[in-house]
């Protein structure tokens, strides 16, 4: 039973020399092309990153209309706004938002792998995927936040989204104090991916 | 059950959440994750995909069905401490290398020679043979998805419901979380239209298209005592495969 839990000393080497052999072969074998992987990631890095949940969320901040149509018609309203070509590719297909609002605050959890709206926030952070989270913000959420940050009022309903169905969801954040006046690029910097899942807020930013 | 699929709400995990924000930890994590989506883009199961992708004009000899499902059952039917052991990207490491080889796309042989060889050598080249038709392929999979909707939905409960969710045969693979076995909960969304899951689950029920449901579950019939005071609702999106009429005994039931 414990050498369930022993580590080769050479953990990650032995990834790194197994995942490139891989690579090398089933490029050798015509199956992808030398280009292939890097083309992948370079379009996880250029284009589908978390700035196009930040652009969402501050329009959604700026726009009252449209924060309604993002809860009620997701795809609709993303496609409204001038976004990279993909908003409803590769794991997008069906998005859908819930928004918090006072005395809601919502948490999008995945309690079987790690479904995340890749068009909107990119591909998921570490702590998403970590299974003593997805064990705990099913059960004890508030917990969870509070340790993570997050302080709400004690009446604050606290709403558990586990969604690993069709649908990849995301959290439309509420709109910090002292962020009148701000445009919405401005505002986009204000979001995190954390945020629009639900496990920070927004900060009021501090004054320069 | 199966201790993978009965993650939500394990009790006794007092560890603090480690809550790293990188998406990748190890700079090989970017590679095994780009095979996958490569794969995914690639997939035999996109002939039958609404993005109309050409899949037979496309010069890869690859010609296998690779979608979340095939990756998820290789995670998920490992030993349930082996799946807790590994991190992320090395489950899908193992599942991927693991399916190539039974696929006979590589031998067993051949990749422990290369990796033999990426030991000694790490940064030794890769084959620089181009293919852009291979790689226009994955970027236009990226780009138009895989929709898993097909016709109308044909849902048999109404919003509002009291559905319970049935307790089926654990499968190697599933979308339906375990904690929410034999408990009811409340219709609150009929999604538009129904939906296929690319690879069949078996006993379980998953592959044809069906209506899905947003459910509403409360955190006291969930948890009982464990449940969190004062938490609010939980909701999962699921299956109607998952779900019988509540008042009647779970249908699909393997232990009674």
């Amino acid at each position: 039973m414990t050498s369930h839990f022993e580590y080769p000393s050479d953990r990650e080497a032995a990834s790194a020399a197994q995942v490139r052999a891989l690579e090398k072969l089933l490029i050798e074998k015509g199956i992808i092309a030398a280009g292939t992987v890097d083309k992948v990631l370079g379009y996880f890095e250029s284009e589908m990153t978390p700035l196009n949940g930040k652009k969402i969320v501050a329009r959604a901040w700026s726009d009252a209309e449209f924060a309604q149509r993002l809860v009620s018609d997701t795809p609709a309203a993303i496609a409204e706004l001038d976004l990279p070509i993909g908003m409803a590719g590769a794991e997008g297909e069906h998005l859908a938002a819930v928004a918090n609002e006072p005395g809601v605050h919502n948490v999008v959890i995945c309690t079987l792998c790690s479904c995340f709206p890749w068009p909107v926030l990119g591909l998921p952070p570490y702590w998403y995927k970590d299974p003593v989270f997805r064990a705990r913000a099913a059960r004890e959420p508030r917990a969870v936040l509070t340790e993570l940050g997050v302080d709400l009022a004690d009446d604050t309903e606290i709403r558990v989204w586990d969604v690993s169905g069709h649908s990849r969801w995301f959290v439309v954040p509420q709109r910090p104090a002292g962020t009148d006046g701000m445009s919405e690029a401005e505002l986009a910097e204000l979001v995190t991916t954390e945020s629009m899942m639900g496990v920070a807020l927004v900060e009021t930013p501090a004054r320069s | 059950m199966k201790l993978q699929h009965t993650l939500g709400g394990l009790e006794g995990l007092d560890d603090p959440i480690d809550f790293e924000k990188q998406v990748f930890v190890q700079e090989w994590e970017k590679r095994i994750f780009g095979i996958h989506t490569a794969m995914m883009g690639l997939s035999s199961s996109l002939r039958d995909s609404p993005g109309g992708y050409d899949i037979d004009g496309v010069p890869t000899t690859f010609d296998s069905r690779w979608t979340w499902g095939d990756l998820r059952a290789g995670a998920e039917a490992m030993n349930p401490f082996a799946y807790f052991q590994y991190r992320y990207y090395e489950k899908w490491l193992g599942g991927i290398t693991a399916h190539l080889v039974a696929s006979g796309y590589i031998s067993q042989e051949e990749l422990d020679d290369a990796t033999a060889r990426f030991r000694e050598e790490p940064t030794a080249p890769l084959p620089d043979i181009e293919n852009p038709a291979i790689d226009e392929q994955v970027i236009r999979y990226l780009r138009g998805g895989d929709s898993p909707r097909r016709g109308p939905a044909t849902p048999r409960f109404a919003v509002g419901d009291t559905v319970t969710v049935r307790n089926p045969p654990a499968a190697e693979h599933t979308r339906l979380p375990g904690y929410l076995r034999g408990h009811d909960g409340v219709v609150e969304r009929i999604f538009e239209g129904n939906y296929s899951y690319f690879f069949s689950t078996g006993a379980d029920g998953l592959g044809e298209p069906v209506p899905v449901y947003l459910v509403r579950f409360d955190p006291a019939t969930l948890w009982g005592a464990a449940a969190e005071a004062g938490s609010g609702p939980l909701y999962a999106e699921l299956y109607e495969s998952y779900l019988s009429p509540a008042a009647t005994a779970p249908e699909g039931d393997s232990t009674s």
